[in-house]
């Protein structure tokens, strides 16, 4: 279990807890301004200089000798921030969690705060110039986005049932989104995402510059080598190149200390050979995520 | 490890409410594999409701991720983008 499931889960998961959810923590933060003000903001963030410093050509700034590894600090202190937040234009204690479909499934059912709506990616807009309604927000969260015309979906449902929104995101992952939990900002829980490499803001930072953006799953997802019959269709699937072919024995081999444990590529088996395992089994995944 | 990728937008051209709307073209954040343009709302133009802002502009965030295949440059209908390394 990592820091935050000790810190926050109740004896488990912490995105399991209902707590983290409720409108206690956004009374006691202050939360409805700052996240106005935040997402009012949304796409400038990254342009935007904190202590002279933005985003722009981060790869560049990361391979600085001496520089590189203190823009690297600064960003993992500030994403990995537990105080109260203090400035919207920050991205301050906004970390995430891959979650598979049984846990997200578990989220809408029990712990996430009404109203449940679905917007347009943000981040899918800004990189890629796509609107696609993927997001699904809850409690504060959703009454914020309905004052911000450019994130609600113009010819779909924007607000959804619980039932609705696991429909939503059944689709979503059967497509290959990955799904993800979010802290925006610490300890308060309001975005299931489905995200997509390289479009993800989220996801990219840590796959290529090695910022701390985002955890691995609870989970670890293991191919069965009696099953596999080789279709390749996993491979496709995965979006942290964890999966690879070998061709001497024709079959998919899976890198677990790459593997996320997002459970995408089970929907491509056809052979039951994927299998999704707690990522606590493997001694060698060990406090790795 | 070769040199530095420059990626320069021409913001006479495109964005900051000049010849091309970039919410409407949308032409290299499409073209672009590694998705390294972000579309975010100008800095210092005049804005009438900063809830829905209408002057967008493209930066260029991650020039690292740059493979300069030159698609952006070829797609872009203002000749705005220049590469260079």
């Amino acid at each position: 279990m990592c820091d935050n499931c000790l810190k926050h889960g109740t004896a488990g998961k912490w995105y399991l807890n209902a707590r983290n959810y409720s409108n206690e923590i956004v009374e006691e933060y202050n939360l409805r301004e700052f996240l106005i003000e935040q997402y009012k903001n949304f796409e400038q963030i990254a342009v935007r200089k904190i202590a002279g410093f933005n985003g722009v050509g981060l790869g560049y700034k990361i391979q600085m000798p001496i520089i590189g590894r203190i823009v690297k600090h600064t960003a993992e202190k500030m994403l990995h921030s537990t105080k109260p937040p203090t400035n919207p234009l920050k991205a301050e204690g906004h970390i995430g969690q891959v979650v598979p479909l049984d846990d997200a499934i578990a989220i809408l059912e029990h712990c996430a705060a009404e109203p449940i709506i679905q917007k347009y990616c943000m981040c899918r807009y800004m990189h890629r110039g796509e609107k696609d309604a993927c997001c699904i927000n809850f409690g504060v969260m959703s009454e914020i986005i309905e004052k911000l015309p450019r994130f609600i979906p113009v010819d779909e449902k924007f607000q959804l049932t619980r039932e609705e929104a696991i429909e939503r995101f059944k689709e979503h992952n059967e497509k290959g989104y990955i799904g993800t939990i979010w802290y925006g900002p610490y300890p308060y829980i309001n975005n299931l995402c489905s995200c997509a490499n390289p479009e993800c803001a989220g996801i990219r930072p840590r796959l290529d510059f090695g910022i701390n953006s985002i955890y691995k799953a609870e989970y670890v997802v293991d191919i069965k080598p009696d099953f596999c019959e080789g279709c390749k269709e996993c491979i496709a699937k995965c979006q942290f190149d964890a999966i690879n072919f070998d061709p001497i024995r024709k079959q998919s081999v899976i890198d677990k200390s790459k593997c996320f444990g997002c459970g995408v590529c089970l929907h491509a088996c056809k052979y039951d050979a994927i299998g999704i395992h707690p990522r606590k089994d493997f001694p060698e995944l060990k406090g790795i995520y | 490890m070769g040199k530095k990728t420059k990626i320069k937008i021409n913001y006479s051209i495109c964005g900051d409410g000049n010849e091309i709307n970039p919410q409407e073209c949308l032409k290299c954040l499409k073209v672009c594999e590694p998705a390294l343009f972000l579309l975010h709302e100008s800095f210092g133009v005049e804005e009438e409701n900063p809830y829905d802002p209408q002057i967008w502009r493209v930066t260029p965030l991650y020039p690292s991720l740059c493979t300069r295949c030159m698609k952006c440059v070829e797609s872009c209908p203002g000749e705005a983008i220049q590469v260079t390394w």
